[in-house]
């Protein structure tokens, strides 16, 4: 009997010691942990007391993005009109001379996210397609795969930067870096897509006889042609946040407006910018969205309130990327 | 159109032996039913006479020439039916012609005239000439076997080769289709290896058999030597009643009963 008691003793202590080790283990990383974010905090010298001290500053510069007003004449609500001769005065959205339309910066901004798109789709298609392993053979697809490596490693903004001495700063520089951009990330999905091709129709294409171009776009790209549109859609969405990304260092359109008013401290008038921002990109995602929900031919694309309340967060997103 | 001559045929997967010495030699447009266990190598042989695969060692002659590689006068059917499914039947159809049609000529779709009624005479010959522009992925697993069939025939072969056509199909469309891959090899006296599981298809259908078990061929016969002791060297004993109980039917005068003779109205 004593030696069953001594057997599960023995057991219980070995149990506990495992679980103060763990616990060292524990306290230690957490320890690291703490150390790490203490020095992250302080190299962007982050202080609470910062906070506290122009939070007035900050509440007031609040005040102005959302100016007091009345709706209806009686009901207390934001002053929408004194946003709406900002986007008169400065010709956000569209104004008409003599009858002729003319368009505005959120023109340009969608136009420099559209273009580039469109001018980044074959440069995708090529390296997509070449850097598939089902297309080229191993060792040398990483030639192509390289290059799109590359071209993502270096943010869209940062391609902007590189363009400059081409063409100044101008929405001609921020196109031709949404494009280079597009290459990138449209190629990589393309690759990713054609992984997932089934083998099947290959061979079925490769039993006719079909030479070895024949059988990549008969074989394979037809398998992925939906696909590859929609996630041209995708794209397109994202490059318009790109380009109102891309005013902000003073590639033109709505972000320059919104760099400009922020400099001259004109906090009604960045607000208004930012709403002309908000309806250029819903309007996109919901236009990319029901087309690509058409051409999937079966699910739903997300809400219109959905796409509203992730919007900050895509936003962010694209600014970083 | 064609006699297709397979000389001590091998292939073999590391230690795998898929085929084992085959042999046989086939005439201008017989319809030879090619049946066995799964594994039995009946795929394998048959992506051989394809030039998917290349055998081990051993030759396969097409009107006296090797196959090398995959041919345009060498067509195949799938089981899978493995079509284009984003494009219309029409479509998959002249995917038969890709073999006789430049890159950039088939790239804008530009392929001959006489395709394009090659095409639209193999759907009909499916009977799915109405249905030409129907996407593929739209369509029942019968209909979209039958496309499989116009895209082989447009490929104007010489011998059509088909691996378990009808083997995830129902019954009625597997006898259908069946029935269209008789009717388009008779039409255009092709000479056809067909693989199927189902024993009484092959019996319905067959008009010469090769038996394949463990990569070698165990059976070469017409339908008169294609007995019930035959169906047990290929397959084993079966257990299952319906079998069993057309077996023992059989028994007195051991050669197949219904379905044989009324397999003679094709």
């Amino acid at each position: 009997m004593s030696t069953d008691t001594d057997r599960i003793q023995q057991r219980l202590s070995a149990i506990q010691f495992h679980k103060r080790v763990r616990l060292v283990f524990s306290l230690v990383l957490l320890g690291v942990f703490a150390f790490f974010f203490q020095s992250a905090l302080s190299e962007v010298s982050f202080s609470i007391g910062e906070i506290v001290e122009y939070w007035p500053q900050f509440t007031a510069a609040l005040g102005e993005f959302f100016p007091p007003g009345e709706l209806f004449g009686f009901l207390p609500f934001v002053d929408l009109s004194a946003y709406w001769s900002f986007i008169q005065e400065r010709n956000l959205l569209m104004t008409f001379e003599n009858g002729n339309p003319v368009l505005g910066a959120v023109f340009v901004t969608f136009a420099m996210g559209f273009a580039g798109t469109v001018l980044g789709v074959p440069g995708a298609l090529i390296l997509g397609v070449l850097g598939s392993e089902r297309v080229t053979p191993y060792p040398f697809n990483f030639i192509f795969r390289g290059t799109m490596s590359v071209i993502r490693a270096i943010p869209a903004l940062v391609w902007a930067l590189i363009y400059i001495p081409l063409g100044g700063v101008s929405p001609f520089t921020a196109t031709l870096a949404i494009g280079t951009d597009t290459m990138g990330n449209l190629g990589r999905l393309f690759t990713d897509a054609l992984e997932e091709v089934e083998d099947g129709p290959i061979e079925a294409v490769e039993s006719t006889g079909a030479n070895g171009p024949q059988k990549v776009v008969f074989g394979m790209l037809s398998q992925v042609f939906t696909p590859f549109i929609a996630w041209t859609f995708y794209i397109l969405e994202i490059n318009v946040r790109i380009a109102v990304t891309m005013g902000l260092i003073g590639g033109g359109g709505l972000g320059q407006v919104l760099q400009t008013q922020r400099g001259l401290f004109k906090y009604t008038n960045m607000m208004a910018t930012i709403l002309v921002i908000f309806l250029l990109v819903i309007s996109v995602e919901v236009f990319s969205q029901r087309v690509r929900s058409y051409i999937r031919g079966s699910d739903e694309g997300q809400s219109v309130l959905g796409l509203i309340a992730s919007f900050p967060q895509r936003m962010a997103e694209s600014i970083w990327k | 159109m064609s006699t297709i001559e397979v000389t001590n045929l091998s292939k073999s997967y590391g230690s795998v032996q898929a085929l084992d010495d085959v042999s046989f030699t086939i005439p201008d447009g017989e319809f030879v039913v090619l049946l066995g266990e799964s594994g039995a190598g009946k795929s394998t042989l048959l992506r051989c006479l394809n030039g998917i695969t290349k055998p081990t060692s051993g030759s396969i002659t097409i009107d006296g020439e090797p196959v090398k590689g995959p041919r345009n006068d060498v067509a195949m059917i799938f089981q899978q039916h493995y079509l284009l499914e984003q494009m219309s039947a029409y479509s998959n159809a002249l995917t038969g012609a890709l073999g006789r049609t430049s890159f950039l000529e088939s790239l804008f779709g530009r392929y001959e005239t006489d395709d394009k009624h090659e095409a639209l005479r193999a759907l009909d010959t499916v009977g799915l000439l109405d249905q030409a522009n129907q996407r593929a992925g739209h369509m029942s697993g019968g209909q979209q076997q039958r496309v499989g069939i116009a895209r082989a025939l447009v490929q104007n072969p010489n011998l059509l080769l088909a691996d378990e056509p009808v083997a995830s199909l129902d019954p009625a469309s597997a006898e259908n289709v069946m029935r269209y891959i008789r009717r388009a090899a008779a039409e255009r006296d092709l000479s056809t290896i067909a693989s199927l599981h189902q024993v009484n298809i092959a019996r319905e259908f067959g008009e010469r058999f090769l038996g394949m078990k463990n990569g070698e061929l165990v059976f070469d016969g017409y339908r008169d030597d294609f007995t019930v002791d035959v169906i047990d060297e290929i397959y084993g004993d079966i257990e299952t009643d319906a079998i069993r109980t057309e077996r023992t039917a059989d028994e007195p005068d051991g050669r197949p009963a219904q379905s044989g003779a009324r397999a003679h109205e094709y």
